[in-house]
């Protein structure tokens, strides 16, 4: 049951963050004059890129550290981390693209029926923890992977783990679960 | 244990005696063993009591007091805690009127908590407030953790990330909200009178028909119970406004509104008033998030078949109307200039070109003309670099700004607006496109592929577009620009950074200037040199101020401290070599003897100091008494033999007129020895010898 509608099912990632160092320290405010698409934030201390290719905003920080987010898949994000990098090169710092590492992915996925969030919290105590006053979602963390799935009462859940496999593994998990808290819908 | 005599492993050993007795010889190996048995006393009535007391794991040990009380030693730190968390508690569940049971419940959590460690890192007030609020759930009061946020002034969520972490940690299953908890507090608030327990019978049987239907899951429990009263109110012929129920049940408007409309929704909604009290709809709804989600699906799909119906000849003829539309639309508005024309609204080519034409004096080229159509259709609403904030600043300082600048058109000239403001006219979009965009526009529109060349060093330039970087730099044209309007914008910033250097620079002129250190560095003082005690002494003061209740000036003109008790026999003076003298009287002056200083610390800094004598001396020491030793001690080592010395202290003294004066000084100080009544230590096994 669980294995088969894992193809029914469209797991979509929406959202890759990964970070890499440049080895180099950066200033900031070459940077922020002689690039486009720039925003430089003193206070905060970081500069703020958003290339187009890679759909990637970028924040950098002068010790040569910097976060991608944006990209829509992990191949993606190494590109366009490496697009950036190729950039500030370019802009004359001696870049070396080093420390890559995808730090998080997020993605969605919409279950058919819709979820007794009562029920699945009951069921899955420790580990599930819903509060209506804080968030509308039941937040289910599974600690051996790393993972945190958010389920919704319509039945669509968002999921965030340290990689795309762990983010499918988590869903692989958790959709018996949601599945015995079913509530059919009657489609009026 | 073998036995010393025989050497037999044989060793019977008693108990209950005390005693070790050796099993081949009969020797007696041990005796006045301490036992660790349970003994019991006869008390009055003739019943026998154990004797001891009961120790908590957690309590903390009570330190002896001795004599007058007054000297506390301090509780310990856990101890203390401990006694302000329940203070808070006892104060915030009174403001929030919990009974004790709770209070103490709740004190309970608080130190599983502390024992966790789960109170570092945070600030009490919310550990505290999480604690409580775990417990209004166990025991299911009707308080909400909005109430607890109002009492402490904490954002909402904060509270309820403590509490979460808080419930994970320590492994408490809270159970789940239920609406109907809330009812009967917020009838009360809403004052129905004597009808008070029917309007909330009614309004909870609409609540769990909402839970029926689905309404529930995911939302806020207040704002269900702000619906389900409100109806159940006028059902009763109460009439109570969304505001008044806004008041107690704290949602706002629109979330009653949704509420009420949602029951609406349901089937439920169409029964008679005297219906709904006698039956029960068997059907459940969906939950109305996923209704409304279906909604929106259908009305989508119903434009797709309208426009595949209507086909492409009603496309064109509607194209045609917007054209006229904007057309009018556009003279009718007062002109703008540049860019922003062209971005306000998407509009066909024709239409922008007149309207860039006649709003702008500026010199563009056609060729930027086309790009810039082609960034109106591009990339529309996808630039985020400069909000509207921002230009709404530059505008400002920049309002006289020189011609030079508006004719860098791909800079984003700084437009000197017309009336309507800039915000009005752009609405939601961002240009900030106007940076250096013309480039990257024909990039994007043509599509060029570069090749990717390979560098040295660990960057991998496959499928990386060079040429298309490269657009992504500006031009030293371009920079020029950027960096004013990046000053402008960044002023007060600038400003600040300045202000903070002339003040480093002066005050470094003056001197004064002491730059913050945040790790503390180890004074390390050089040994002091001086020619004769006093000297040492004075110099080590300055170096170190010690304590402000000591007279420095009595202390400096010391040479030697001999004991307060008059009954002392002074001794011959002592040499004393430099070197040991600031050592040790660093001592006395550290110790500034008040009876609150603790008699451990006293006890260890002195021992190694007491131990650092001859024997002989140490001995002879003992004699007068341990009070001694507290005292100011006497400054070196006796150089002198022992035998010479009928010693009144522990180490040698000097001349009476000092003595006089220290003892003015120390006169009042009873020691602490003295008050314990003797030798408190008894640690060292020559002490025992000669009292």
């Amino acid at each position: 049951m669980d294995s088969n509608n894992d193809e029914a099912l469209d797991i979509i990632v929406t959202n890759v963050v990964a970070t890499f160092r440049t080895r180099c320290h950066l200033n900031l405010r070459t940077i922020a004059l002689n690039g486009i698409n720039v925003i430089y934030k003193p206070e905060f201390g970081k500069v703020l890129i958003k290339l187009r290719k890679p759909k990637i905003t970028a924040s950098i920080w002068s010790s040569g550290k910097i976060i991608c987010t944006g990209a829509t898949s992990e191949e993606e994000s190494k590109l366009g981390a490496r697009r950036l990098a190729r950039y500030l090169q370019k802009l004359g710092f001696k870049v070396n693209f080093s420390a890559y590492k995808v730090v998080n992915v997020l993605a969605v996925c919409s279950m058919p029926f819709a979820i007794r969030l009562i029920d699945f919290t009951k069921k899955n105590r420790p580990i599930a923890s819903y509060e209506p006053e804080l968030h509308p979602a039941a937040t289910y963390r599974i600690k051996t992977l790393k993972a945190t799935i958010q389920v919704f009462s319509t039945g669509s859940i968002t999921v965030t783990g340290p990689n795309v496999q762990n983010v499918a593994t988590a869903v692989e998990q958790v959709y018996p679960l949601l599945f015995e808290c079913q509530k059919p819908l009657c489609k009026k | 244990m073998v036995c010393r005599q025989c050497g037999s492993s044989q060793v019977d050993v008693d108990h209950a005696r005390g005693v070790s007795v050796c099993m081949g010889c009969g020797s007696v190996l041990e005796d006045n063993l301490i036992v660790s048995e349970v003994e019991f006393v006869e008390s009055g009535g003739g019943g026998s009591l154990a004797v001891g007391q009961f120790v908590s794991a957690q309590g903390g040990s009570k330190l002896p007091t001795f004599g007058d009380s007054h000297i506390s030693l301090g509780r310990e730190s856990r101890a203390q805690t401990l006694q302000k968390a329940k203070g808070h508690i006892g104060v915030m569940g009174h403001q929030l009127q919990m009974t004790q049971h709770c209070l103490d419940t709740a004190f309970n959590f608080y130190r599983m908590a502390l024992t966790k460690g789960l109170t570092r890192g945070r600030k009490s007030v919310h550990v505290i407030a999480a604690c409580l609020y775990m417990v209004c759930r166990t025991e299911g009061t009707p308080h909400m953790l909005l109430d607890l946020s109002d009492l402490v002034q904490v954002n909402v969520y904060i509270l309820g990330k403590t509490f979460l972490v808080l419930a994970r940690e320590l492994c408490i299953n809270a159970p789940a909200i239920d609406p109907c908890l809330y009812i009967p507090r917020f009838a009360q608030l809403l004052e129905f009178g004597e009808k008070n327990h029917e309007v909330s019978m009614t309004a909870l049987r609409l609540v769990q028909r909402m839970k029926r239907d689905w309404m529930h899951t995911g939302r806020r429990p207040s704002g269900l119970c702000g619906a389900a009263l409100l109806v159940a109110a006028r059902m009763h012929d109460f009439r109570r406004t969304i505001k008044e129920i806004v008041d107690v049940v704290k949602v706002c408007e629109t979330t009653l509104r949704k509420r009420l409309n949602e029951f609406e929704d349901t089937p439920t909604s169409q029964l008679t008033i005297e219906e709904f009290m006698r039956t029960d709809l068997e059907q459940e709804c969906d939950p109305p998030c996923y209704t409304a989600g279906l909604r929106k699906k259908k009305s989508q799909g119903l434009e797709i078949e309208l426009k595949k119906q209507i086909g492409d000849d009603f496309e064109d003829e509607i194209h045609e109307f917007e054209d006229e539309i904007d057309a009018e639309l556009e003279n009718c508005r007062p002109k703008l200039r540049g860019i922003y024309a062209a971005y306000a609204r998407e509009v066909p080519v024709q239409n922008m070109e007149e309207a860039i034409f006649v709003a702008t004096k500026d010199d563009m080229n056609s060729e930027e003309e086309d790009e810039l159509q082609a960034v109106a259709k591009h990339f529309g609403k996808d630039l985020d670099e400069l909000t509207i904030e921002a230009l709404k600043k530059l505008e400002q300082p920049l309002d006289g700004a020189p011609d030079g600048a508006e004719d860098e058109e791909e800079e984003g000239g700084i437009p000197k607006r017309n009336a309507p403001s800039v915000e009005s006219i752009l609405g939601p979009i961002r240009s900030a496109a106007t940076l250096g965009l013309s480039e990257t526009i024909a990039v994007c529109v043509t599509e060029q592929k570069g090749d990717g060349e390979c560098d040295g060093g660990e960057l991998d330039l496959s499928g990386i577009d060079d040429e298309e970087i490269e657009l992504y730099l500006l031009s030293d044209r371009e920079i020029q620009v950027k960096t004013a309007l990046w000053m402008a914008e960044n002023s007060d910033y600038l400003k600040a950074q300045r202000e903070k250097e002339a003040k480093i620079a002066k005050e470094k002129e003056l001197g004064i200037y002491k730059e913050k250190r945040r790790t503390p560095r180890n004074k390390t003082r050089g040994p002091i040199r001086a020619s004769s005690t006093g000297e040492a002494i004075g110099r080590m003061l300055e170096q170190k101020k010690i304590s402000s209740k000591i007279n420095y000036d009595v202390l400096k003109d010391l040479n030697v401290k001999p004991a307060p008790s008059p009954a002392r026999v002074k001794d011959e003076p002592q040499q004393k070599t430099p070197q040991i003298t600031p050592r040790a009287t660093r001592k006395p002056a550290a110790h500034a003897l008040t009876l609150s200083t603790p008699l451990s610390s006293l006890g260890k800094r002195l021992q190694p100091f007491i131990t650092g004598l001859k024997p002989a001396a140490k001995k002879k020491a003992m004699d007068q008494g341990p009070p001694e030793v507290l005292n100011p001690l006497p400054v070196a080592v006796p150089t002198s033999a022992p035998d010479a010395l009928v010693e009144s202290g522990p180490v040698a003294y000097d001349d009476d007129p000092e003595e006089e004066e220290e003892e003015e000084e120390e006169g009042g100080c009873v020691s602490a020895m003295e008050l314990l009544g003797g030798n408190g230590y008894g640690s060292d096994a020559n002490y025992d010898d000669d009292y």
